[in-house]
């Protein structure tokens, strides 16, 4: 094909005749002071509080602070750039970014600018990055579970779409691995995933690019970037604006999840900006509303009602702690605001107990209603017997001696742990999970040695995939263990048992 | 016109918020205080005091603004320099302004009052933008044209701004209403990129599946 530059001149030359400008209305004022990504403008008379506004140069800016005789301006973009004196235009739109399909794989910044590499974002569709959540009458319960393909959460802390599940734990205790492993799992499931990194180094995200990459999840998920070197305003405004992205789905009728990772150094932005524009500090020197800036955006994950389309927000939100410290300003506001929490510890991580979920901590209030039918009725007692087998174990270690009973229980509590175990980035199906937990709860593990369980369990999936695949199918098409189902369950678990002994 | 800023200050340098806030108080309160005293016209003593003698005496205008001379010495030289030449009423501002600690905003008090008594005359201030100086015939027709839009008697502002390639850009208190060929440019450009922008969406859509791939 050959282009043929008079049509296009000629295109261009009727669109510049056709073109009737009109007189642009602006309020305007001017920059008193700049400096640290904030500046204060005088002018402005009629400027709304979060309204965006713009420098000369193109750089948008929004007024985060109303005063008697200035505005104050967080600048959202290189601040280095903007002088004393410059004008400030308002545009008389609140602060929003760019929505859509065509968002899906894209890596973007918290204004929607493509950080890729692959060319602009083709969407004219925006969306306000603060909004209102959902109201009383537009939600429904949370009754649908999210699967999040890890075991030890499905199992004991399962999710809900529409929940908010804090993962809370020291650096370095796999909370990220939890996150991605869930997004990885929503393959195939129609869930639209957002990943917002804040605060994160750069190398991590491209990490977490390249994971999403290889194992295909990058078709639904959309990741928001603000990074440790990105100013602290793209910070603060990563998770609304990751947020808003996954309304727009919510609202179509699709189900969303989000990732906010993490929100402590959300919180640390939020601080700087509010010190900076000389907000009163309060408790840890963060401003008295730092629990409504969380509060008012973990609300926004919803699940919504039928009349609005019945989809969901799911959001994860990632709090590091310190030392393990959870009564910290910013953990204990998190806690109180989210419906649960996934405690992760450095101990358990150590172990080799990974994911290094601490049991006894944590808890998922909406529970029992976000799951299958199939994984209540296995998991129902799982946590009341982990709890009861760690007790046994610290009694176990005193040397006593143990009647023949509790030497049992003892033996297949440490192989309930082995079997909770999973490795990063293999989320397995709920029917896998279902299979794993009751073979190992009713004690068809017993036999195997504790250093083999995990590779006996990997051999018992493929065994039910390749040889009980009619059984899986109904498992995973029911989502109940029916009494014919378990006995489907108890017969393979059977011969597989029977295939071991012959084996060793 | 007494403006704004005096000739020693770059442009871009601007006022403190807060010290313009106070200053129009006092020079609200200034003219208030003149009707009921009688002073006809107030601003007299006021341009008097500040171009006759601050301008022409800077040592006095440094001693009169220092924060080194406590109020009582200033008072004391208000009284030996100032008071017997001016009305009792003049010299009751300077004291209150002294006392205050505000005497260092008296040409913003100036400037502040010379605006307030134009509004109050049915006048203001707008600041004309243009690529090139404004002829006769064309700075009558925007007087003419604000005249009949806003109901007041403007005072144009003029500049030069050659950026602006054609056209003119008005401001009226904080709103600017911009007619200029570089802003129209601007828009032509953006309309050009969403047009092809909708193009390329378009040819992509054509090819997707309509169900998501």
């Amino acid at each position: 094909m050959k282009f043929k530059a008079d049509e296009i001149a000629s295109v261009i030359q009727k669109e510049i005749e056709d073109f009737r400008g009109q007189i642009q209305t602006a309020e305007v004022g001017r920059v008193i002071e700049v400096g640290d990504g904030i500046a204060r403008c005088t002018g402005l008379s009629n400027v709304m509080s979060g309204e965006m506004l713009e420098f000369p140069g193109g750089t948008r800016g929004f007024a985060f602070n109303l005063e008697e005789n200035s505005v104050g301006v967080v600048i959202l973009g290189n601040y280095l750039k903007i002088a004393e004196g410059d004008e400030v235009r308002s545009t008389g739109k609140l602060l929003s970014v760019p929505v859509g399909e065509a968002l899906l794989g894209r890596m973007v910044d918290p204004l929607g600018n493509p950080l890729d590499g692959k060319g602009p974002v083709l969407t004219s569709e925006t969306r306000p990055v603060e909004w209102l959540a959902a109201g009383v009458a537009e939600r429904q319960p949370v009754k649908e579970p999210l699967q999040t393909g890890i075991k030890a959460i499905d199992a004991m802390t399962p999710v809900g779409r529409g929940q908010r599940e804090l993962i809370i734990g020291d650096r370095k205790t796999g909370k990220t691995a939890i996150a991605i492993d869930t997004i990885l799992n929503q393959k195939d499931t129609g869930v639209i995933c957002v990943y917002v990194a804040c605060g994160q180094r750069a190398s991590s995200i491209a990490g977490v690019m390249e994971v999403l990459r290889q194992n295909g999840a990058l078709d639904y998920t959309i990741v928001v970037a603000a990074t440790s070197s990105d100013p602290a305003p793209m910070q603060y405004i990563g998770p609304y604006a990751g947020a808003a992205m996954a309304e727009y789905f919510m609202y179509k009728g699709k189900h969303t999840l989000i990732v906010y990772d993490d929100l402590s150094k959300q919180a640390v932005a939020y601080r700087q900006l509010s010190l900076l524009m000389r907000r009163p500090p309060g408790r840890e020197a963060f401003p008295g509303d730092v629990f409504y800036c969380h509060s008012r955006l973990l609300e926004r994950a919803v699940k919504l009602n039928k009349e609005l389309g019945g989809g969901s927000m799911t959001a994860l939100p990632i709090i590091e702690t310190l030392e393990g410290e959870v009564s910290a300003y910013i953990p204990t506001n998190v806690i109180s605001i989210t419906d649960g929490q996934i405690y992760l510890e450095p101990d358990l991580f150590w172990k080799g107990i990974r994911p290094a979920i601490n049991v006894g901590v944590s808890v998922s209030r909406v529970g029992g209603n976000a799951q299958t039918k199939a994984m209540k009725k296995v998991a129902g007692s799982l946590r009341l017997d982990l709890a009861a087998f760690r007790e046994l174990e610290a009694f176990a270690q005193l040397g006593t001696e143990l009647d023949k009973d509790t030497q049992a229980q003892l033996d297949r509590g440490y192989r309930m742990v082995e079997i909770l175990k999973q490795r990063q980035f293999g989320p397995l199906h709920v029917a896998d999970q279902v299979v794993a937990i009751y073979a190992g709860t009713k004690g068809y593990f017993d036999k195997v040695p504790v250093a083999k369980v995990a590779e006996t369990e990997a051999q018992l999936h493929e065994f039910i995939r390749t040889e009980h695949a009619d059984f899986r199918d109904k498992l995973v098409a029911e989502a109940a263990l029916t009494d014919e189902i378990e006995r489907m369950l108890k017969k393979a678990l059977e011969a597989f048992v029977a295939r071991l002994a012959v084996k060793s | 016109m007494s403006e704004l800023r005096s000739d020693s200050r770059p442009d871009s340098v601007l006022e403190d918020p807060g010290a313009l806030a106070v200053s129009t108080m006092y020079a609200q309160s200034y003219m208030t205080a003149a009707v009921s005293a009688g002073s006809t016209a107030p601003e007299e003593e006021l341009n008097s005091l500040i171009d006759d003698v601050l301008a022409k005496f800077p040592e006095f205008r440094d001693l009169l603004m220092s924060d080194l001379i406590g109020r009582d010495q200033k008072l004391v030289i208000l009284d030996r320099v100032i008071t017997p030449q001016c009305s009792e009423f003049f010299a009751n501002f300077l004291r209150v302004l002294i006392n205050h600690g505000r005497i260092s905003l008296l040409p913003m008090i100036r400037s502040v009052l010379v605006k307030l008594q134009e509004q109050a005359a049915g006048k203001q201030r707008i600041r004309v933008r243009s690529a090139r100086p404004l002829s006769g015939s064309a700075r009558a027709k925007i007087v003419d044209h604000l005249k009949s839009t806003f109901g007041f008697e403007p005072i144009l502002q003029e500049t030069v701004d050659a950026s602006l390639l054609g056209g003119v850009v008005l401001q009226v208190g904080d709103t600017v209403y911009d007619s200029s060929l570089r802003s129209r440019l601007k828009q032509l450009k953006g309309r050009l990129v969403e047009k092809a922008f909708n193009e390329i969406q378009s040819g992509r859509d054509r090819f997707s599946h309509p169900e998501g791939d």
